[in-house]
């Protein structure tokens, strides 16, 4: 199965074929609700990174010793555990950022991508494959998160990363919270749309 | 059955490591959160004050912390104020005076804590709780810095939390000795990026700059646009004199509404007028009680 | 039989809730408001001497919070029976915080204190308004997208789901709850609140099954399958969280859940109804799907938007 794939394919894989945000469209809660600056992005996706490796490759390294009828309380066990952690050293290290996040950062153990990837691929191949594909899918999300950050805070308020590219504020709609709605659907529709006309230029 | 006891065993294991490691993580960033969170406020006093890192306080000056608490014996209620007493050096002593609600001296008590415990909550209640005895409750209500320059005040710092459009919002104000603002800080808020949150832009904050106190306790809103000159000025985008000058202009004025944003911006004005009458009453109140019962303090 | 037992009890809750602003202070006032924004209304329980009420220094008014800042009256209106008066103060009064009013020699009593305050019903429903409309939590704070997206294609995976969701959320809230303030709290245990709160849900979800299967196992048939969405759905670990941050007592964790719960619902249901009209329309291709559904919900977000602000009581 997957477990012949190179590490490069994992996190390619990750990245976009099965990208969370954009193609398996799983944990979009912060991409509307958080992207509205690169810098959110940045931090919420480290988060997700952090918590997805270390958490693919803890089940994957204890696979042998979970009893299967308790498999998911242990999946939410150990992600409950690393999203504490990263929660408090976020909190305590980087405490300005760590406060426009708000609840976010929390909220990461309720992703429905983790608990997805931990059960259908680090409960089964070995570490090292785990540890690639969990890079993969957190690098995945980062990508995404950056990449709507960048959409809504270039839109929205003429900067990058706070410093100010544009030197006005184009729209000052797309950094309201309701306008993360639009810019997810319409770069989904984007990707849609390229991937149906790459596969018609292949075709014909 | 065995698998049953399996299970229970491995789910307990688990727990244990689980709550191990988010243990340590937490004993270990708990000291790092406590000195992030100082090091903030350090920061945010520092600039009220008008220095920085590059402009660093001078030596002549002195804070002083004193923290105001709600004592009740039963039914009655009473003020109370953890001071700094005089020749707070080497000996760090405190002194807890307490005053009734009618503005009348009541006692004052010794309390013994360092400097550094003084700044935790935890520690500070439970020495003011020993040096009143168990009979009193007590409840911190809040704490305000008293700047010294030589031998005079030069400042003081207070914090206040009030409703905003959204939830609450945090400030720290800075004033002067006759009670007009120095300084506004915005602390915490939770509005509307673009909107409310503008408050924490130059053109709002410092309008509230060197408006004199009897301005302070009639202050509102008003909804018309910010004149352009004065808006430079409060950028900074002028020469500091000249921003002076036109900000003194303006000292009689009432607060320029934030566009989109009028009730962010009437919050935080009502709130700094509240915050600052309170502290008004309340610090002549304590300096008469000091006064008459010659109680000897650092400012 | 037991269920106009509960309704009665229900009824007698409300009644003493709605009441709380009467006072119990020597039986001298009756009942206290708030009136206009610097008044405050005060009705006595039997006539009192016109002199005696309309002398602003036999009243001292204050903020509860604020013992020693005492308030400034400007004149009180008594009214010829002598049973209600209204104060009227120089500042508008800030009518978040409960005021505390002692009258000393009024109505042939010493002395005697009674607080004025937003009636607490009103507080709480204010809270499950805030959760349903004001800070809906699909469409104001952007939590529980993916299931929201899953299950708003049709009206009736729509209902269900919200209506598990909601009895879901209202059992773990309360645990949780019992659990922040008997455990957590005393123990200084608060970096454990993620771990102890998904916990609390996943038994939630796990107790609800297994019930659901034993005492209603058709309900079971058409409900069931949305048990295990609701553990991914982000709102049920927010909600908890909330409490915890604002540190609510049971009532108004009850109300919070319960709104939470109905706004999921309510969003749920107007996304329902908004896609099976869309499955009727002309789609452009590369929207089909996901993306026309994301455009709609942020045109809804954008509707929602309208309430914020919005102050009941």
């Amino acid at each position: 199965m997957a477990n012949e794939n190179s590490s490069f394919q994992l996190l390619a894989n990750g990245i976009l074929k099965e990208n969370p945000i954009f193609k398996l469209a799983l944990s979009m809660c912060p991409a509307v609700g958080i992207s509205t600056t690169v810098m959110n992005g940045l931090l919420l996706g480290t988060a997700v990174l952090f918590v997805q490796v270390f958490s693919s490759v803890t089940i994957s390294a204890l696979k042998n010793y979970i009893h299967p009828r308790i498999r998911i309380p242990t999946y939410t066990l150990t992600i409950a555990t690393w999203v504490t952690v990263i929660d408090l050293s976020l909190a305590a290290f980087f405490p300005l950022a760590y406060a426009k996040m708000g609840i976010f950062v929390k909220i990461i153990v309720a992703f429905a991508i983790i608990t997805m990837r931990l059960e259908m691929f680090a409960c089964k191949e070995p570490v090292s494959d785990s540890f690639w594909d969990g890079l993969g899918m957190g690098l995945g999300f980062l990508v995404g998160m950056v990449v709507i950050g960048f959409v809504r805070e270039l839109l929205g308020s003429g900067a990058i990363l706070g410093y100010d590219v544009l030197g006005f504020k184009p729209l000052l709609f797309f950094i309201l919270p309701s306008a993360g709605f639009f810019v997810v659907g319409l770069m989904m529709a984007f990707f849609n749309w390229i991937e149906v006309a790459y596969a018609q230029r292949k075709k014909g | 059955m065995k698998n049953i006891l399996t299970i229970i065993f491995r789910l307990t294991v688990s727990c244990l490591i689980a709550g191990l490691i988010m243990g340590m993580t937490f004993v270990f960033t708990n000291k790092a959160k406590k000195a992030n969170e100082h090091a903030r406020e350090e920061k945010v006093v520092y600039s009220l004050l008008g220095y920085s890192k590059a402009n660093p306080i001078p030596d002549s000056m002195g804070l002083h912390e004193i923290f105001r608490y709600v004592v009740s014996d039963g039914e009655t209620q009473s003020i109370g104020y953890l001071l700094p007493s005089e020749g707070h050096g080497e000996a760090e002593s405190f002194n807890f005076v307490r005053i009734d609600l009618d503005g009348k001296y009541l006692d004052s008590s010794s309390v013994t804590i360092t400097g550094e415990k003084v700044k935790e909550q935890k520690d500070r209640d439970a020495a003011v709780q020993i040096a009143l005895g168990a009979g009193k409750g007590i409840r911190f209500v809040d704490q305000t810095i008293v700047v010294t320059e030589g031998d005079g005040r030069f400042a003081y710092l207070l914090g206040g939390k009030f409703p905003g459009y959204k939830t609450h919002i945090a400030i720290m104000l800075a004033l002067d000795p006759s009670y007009s603002i120095l300084g506004l800080e915005v602390m915490e808020h939770e509005e509307d990026p673009g909107l409310g949150a503008e408050i924490e832009q130059d053109y709002f904050k410092n309008q509230f700059k060197l408006k004199p106190f009897e301005k302070i306790k009639s202050i509102e809103v008003v909804k018309t646009p910010l004149p352009s000159e004065y808006f430079d000025a409060l950028e900074g985008r002028v020469d500091e004199s000249a921003a002076v000058d036109i900000m003194k202009q303006y000292s009689d004025q009432d607060i320029y509404a934030l566009t989109g944003a009028t009730i962010s911006s009437a919050a935080v004005s009502s709130g700094v007028r509240a915050m600052t009458k309170k502290f008004a009453y309340r610090l002549d109140t304590l300096d008469r009680v000091l006064n008459e019962q010659q109680i000897a303090v650092p400012f | 039989m037991i269920r106009t037992k509960k309704l009665i009890f229900l009824a007698a809750a409300l009644f003493a809730l709605g009441f709380s602003s009467l006072v119990q202070a020597a039986g001298l006032v009756t009942s206290t408001e708030f009136g206009a924004e610097n008044e405050i209304i005060v009705s006595f329980s039997h006539s009192v001497d016109l002199g005696e009420a309309a002398d602003p220094d036999r009243y001292t008014v204050f903020e509860e919070a604020d013992p020693d800042i005492r308030l400034a009256i400007t004149n009180i209106d008594v009214s010829s029976d002598g049973k209600r008066a209204v104060i009227a103060f120089a500042d508008p009064l800030n009518t978040t915080q409960t005021h505390i009013v002692n009258t000393s020699g009024i109505g042939g009593v010493a002395k005697s204190s009674f607080s004025v305050s937003k009636s607490y019903l009103g507080y709480l429903f204010s809270i499950l308004i805030s959760a349903l409309l004001i800070n809906n939590f699909v469409f104001t704070k952007y939590l529980g997208l993916c299931v929201f997206f899953g299950t708003a294609k049709r009206k009736e995976t729509a209902k269900g789901m919200g209506v598990v969701f909601t009895v879901v959320i209202v059992v773990a809230c309360s645990m949780s709850w019992v659990l922040y303030n008997y455990v957590m709290k005393p123990f200084d245990l608060n970096y454990l609140q993620i771990v102890i709160f998904i916990g609390l849900t996943s038994l939630t979800v796990q107790a609800v099954d297994t019930v659901l299967r034993k005492v209603n196992p058709v309900m079971f048939k058409s409900f069931g399958v949305y048990l295990v969405l609701v553990i991914a759905n982000c709102i049920i670990i927010a909600v908890p969280l909330l409490m915890a941050s604002n540190e609510y007592n049971y009532f108004e964790t009850f109300m919070l859940s319960l709104g939470a719960g109905g706004g999921f619902l309510l969003a749920l249901y107007l996304m329902s109804s908004v896609s099976e009209r869309l499955e009727l329309a002309k789609i452009p291709p590369s929207f089909k799907g996901l993306p026309i559904a994301f455009i709609v919900a942020g045109q809804f977000a954008m509707a929602f938007l309208g309430f914020s602000g919005l102050q009941l009581f």
